[in-house]
């Protein structure tokens, strides 16, 4: 009892750090996937073929955030006879997405170091 | 599709006035893209069912509008001031809610035409009862005082304007404060100095024309209150001379005060009063006056217990959890590092 517990408020742990981990991944993922125009349902599906599975719950509402902070422009546009709404990244989404692909790799290789460096330790 | 336009509707109902519509269309094109892609990888249309599962996995219309939300305005008291807020509550459950718990209790427990009055069912678990009234009101003021600074904070952000210059020196929770005890000397000479010379003895005063008489208890009373005093002069000056609590001293301060509420606590049980007489009043009325003083002191002895007890606790308690804890040591331990 104790231990299946225990199992589970680790399988929490581990949920909760995980999309604590992707939530800054996917907002770079969705800045770099934006360099040409895409509606919400296009990007979700380029996004889901890359391995990154995100809901609508979740896209839709980073979109509106994205754009409300003046990273991506967005317009109502009609294709295959429906209004879609196509996002793209602005010019300062642009130098922003910039910065932060810099900071990833930063960030990238750094970690890869502490786990080189960490993996030797325990060898 | 009306299935589709009702689940809008709901979703539409929780959004901003301003975006309903935005965010339903771009909601509405999103299922329907999903929904044709479904129905030409199966080569038919959709049934109802598969529509309601497929709305259903997209979650429950207030989920889904609750996202929209504006971040970090969605708590009513945020991550940032929660420890602040909780720290409050503490403070106001133990200084306002325990005391008036205790009160109540007293009064249930020695006041007969209090206790005819109220019962623990009202009282206590009734949820329209003063209790529930004190902890609604209370806690409901703490929490609306806590959410605007919430909304302010969010707006202005004055928690980060701080200087870590203005942030307090750091508290030994062992040391004595000199003041205090320079303090403690003064009152309890001047009480011994008040008490030799002006009290020396008297069992009979005369105050304005009246005569008061003390039984010869008054006699105990009187050097029972000289050595604590005087132990309290013995304890402080050597707090004075050594400013840091061990647990010797600190029991040792837990006897002293435990001993001045006993004292404290005795005085209204003791019926000191023996007589009093006044040229206003006639015997009958002086002896009347003398009972109900000494009635009325000793009805308020359960209240004055429990106030000591309240009183010494609290002081006396804290002082040895503070004695106990290392909070002060990861920090010596970090200076001497340096």
């Amino acid at each position: 009892m104790a231990h299946s517990i225990k199992e589970e408020t680790g399988q929490d742990a581990f949920e909760n750090l995980r999309l604590e981990l992707r939530r800054g991944c996917l907002v770079l993922a969705v800045l770099a996937s934006l360099g040409e125009e895409q509606y919400g349902y296009t990007l979700r599906k380029i996004l889901t073929s890359h391995g990154i599975a995100i809901d609508e719950g979740t896209l839709y509402p980073l979109l509106r955030r994205l754009e409300s902070q003046g990273l991506l422009t967005s317009r109502w546009r009609e294709e295959e006879k429906r209004n879609k709404r196509f996002y793209q990244l602005s010019a300062e989404g642009k130098l922003v997405l910039k910065q932060l692909l810099s900071e990833w790799q930063g960030i990238h290789s750094s970690l890869d170091g502490i786990l080189k460096e960490a993996h030797c330790g325990t060898d | 599709m009306e299935l589709i336009d009702r689940y809008l509707q709901a979703v539409k109902f929780w959004l901003p006035k301003g975006q309903q519509e935005d965010i339903a269309a771009e909601l509405l094109e999103d299922i329907q893209s999903q929904i044709e892609e479904k129905e030409s990888a199966l080569g038919r249309n959709l049934t109802e069912d598969e529509i309601a599962q497929a709305l259903k996995q997209r979650g429950r219309p207030l989920l889904v509008a609750s996202r929209y939300s504006p971040q970090g305005q969605q708590y009513v008291v945020g991550p940032l001031l929660f420890p602040a807020y909780r720290f409050v509550l503490k403070v106001v459950a133990l200084c306002y809610v325990m005391p008036w718990l205790l009160v109540w209790a007293g009064f249930i427990l020695f006041n007969p035409p209090f206790r005819s009055h109220h019962s623990i069912r009202y009282d206590l678990l009734s949820v329209g009862g003063p209790f529930w009234n004190t902890i609604f009101i209370v806690f409901g003021t703490v929490t609306a005082v806590f959410a605007v600074l919430e909304r302010m904070q969010s707006r202005t952000n004055f928690l980060e304007n701080w200087d870590p210059r203005k942030l307090r020196p750091v508290v030994d929770p062992r040391r004595i404060s000199r003041l205090s005890s320079v303090i403690e000397i003064g009152v309890n000479l001047t009480f011994i100095v008040w008490f030799t010379s002006g009290l020396w003895m008297r069992f009979i005063s005369e105050v304005s024309g009246a005569r008061i008489v003390l039984t010869g208890q008054w006699k105990v009373f009187f050097w029972v209150l000289l050595v604590i005093a005087s132990g309290n002069i013995i304890l402080s000056g050597t707090n004075l001379l050594r400013p840091y609590w061990t647990v010797v001293r600190a029991g040792l301060r837990l006897l002293a005060d435990a001993a001045d509420a006993w004292v404290f606590c005795w005085f209204f049980k003791a019926h000191l009063l023996a007589a009093i007489s006044s040229p206003h009043l006639s015997p009958a009325q002086a002896a009347a006056l003398r009972d109900l003083i000494n009635t009325n002191l000793e009805k308020a002895f359960p209240f004055a217990v429990l106030a000591c007890v309240l009183v010494v606790a609290l002081v006396n308690v804290g002082r040895f959890i503070r004695l106990r804890s290392n909070g002060a040591r990861p920090l010596q331990r970090w200076r001497r590092a340096w």
